[in-house]
């Protein structure tokens, strides 16, 4: 017989955690790009990251993980995410936040719609409601 | 002059192909060689902006807080790799991670005195209900005694 076990799998525990996190960097942010522009605060941001590499680099002795496919991935996402963010502060530049960020907040839907192409990942019915609620509440806080 | 949706789409598009990446990272090196590799991304791209950008005229206090932030902007990438590394889905682990702005705006509640709109309230209780639907994986494992007998 298969049963259903309900349990906090370890990967939920890193998601929140990582919201956590962010959470922390977007009330920071906030306090922040009062007095400084977003260029200033990507090049704070930036700075700030180094310490965190650092110490991961420290903790691993040095040894990091050979794998090219990894690396150009790793780099990639790097740079997508801050070019990225140039693109957002672009649209800030002819727009109001309160229109940009909640479109711009859509962009989940993209990395969904990829991974059921390319990694043919499936979301349950539940999780489909999930992830349309989640997109809504998005929206909203950030308008 | 470019219409603000294009940088906007721009940017959907760069921060929606990034999760992908994230997944297919993390699938071949670790979480936290995946730090190291996406801050020299976010390196990378520091020259342009130090000419765009100069950090004169800033006080301390708000240097120390793009600092912090970033410095906490590393241990959440650390995070999401982490709990991609241990098996989340990249559409469920992204949609998930990207609930943050709740975080936020409960701090900004908590220690800068914000008041959530009613429609904030809305957009925190979608946030919650919508976060618990996407979290649920169902585990369908074997009863305890069914291994045994399996097992002999």
């Amino acid at each position: 017989m298969q049963t259903d076990r309900r349990q906090f799998p370890v990967w939920l525990w890193y998601a929140l955690l990582c919201i956590f996190w962010w959470g922390v960097w977007g009330f920071l942010s906030k306090i922040g790009s009062n007095t400084a522009n977003p260029l200033q605060m990507q090049v704070l941001f930036t700075l700030g990251m180094l310490p965190v590499a650092l110490a991961m680099l420290v903790q691993m002795r040095g040894n990091l993980d050979r794998n090219i496919g990894g690396i150009t991935f790793g780099l990639l996402s790097g740079i997508a995410t801050g070019v990225g963010t140039l693109g957002y502060y672009a649209a800030l530049r002819n727009q109001n936040a309160s229109i940009v960020t909640p479109v711009t907040g859509l962009f989940p839907v993209l990395t969904v719609l990829l991974a059921f192409l390319v990694l043919r990942e499936r979301l349950n019915k539940l999780q489909m409601w999930g992830m349309l609620l989640a997109l809504a509440s998005i929206v909203i806080l950030s308008i | 002059m470019i219409h603000w949706v294009f940088y906007a789409a721009f940017a959907i598009v760069l921060w929606g192909v990034n999760g992908l990446f994230m997944k297919l990272g993390t699938n071949r090196i670790s979480a936290r060689a995946m730090v190291i590799w996406v801050t020299a991304g976010f390196v990378v791209l520091l020259p342009f902006l130090w000419t765009a950008a100069s950090l004169s005229g800033l006080t301390t206090g708000v240097i120390l807080a793009g600092l912090i932030a970033g410095t906490v902007n590393g241990l959440g990438n650390w995070a999401i790799f982490a709990c991609l590394e241990k098996g989340a889905k990249a559409s469920v682990a992204i949609p998930l991670t990207a609930l943050y702005p709740l975080c936020t705006a409960l701090l900004a509640t908590a220690f800068l005195g914000e008041r959530p709109s009613v429609l904030q309230w809305l957009g925190i209780a979608l946030a919650l209900a919508g976060g618990a639907m996407l979290s649920y994986e169902p585990s369908t494992v074997r009863a305890p005694e069914e291994q045994l007998h399996c097992t002999q």
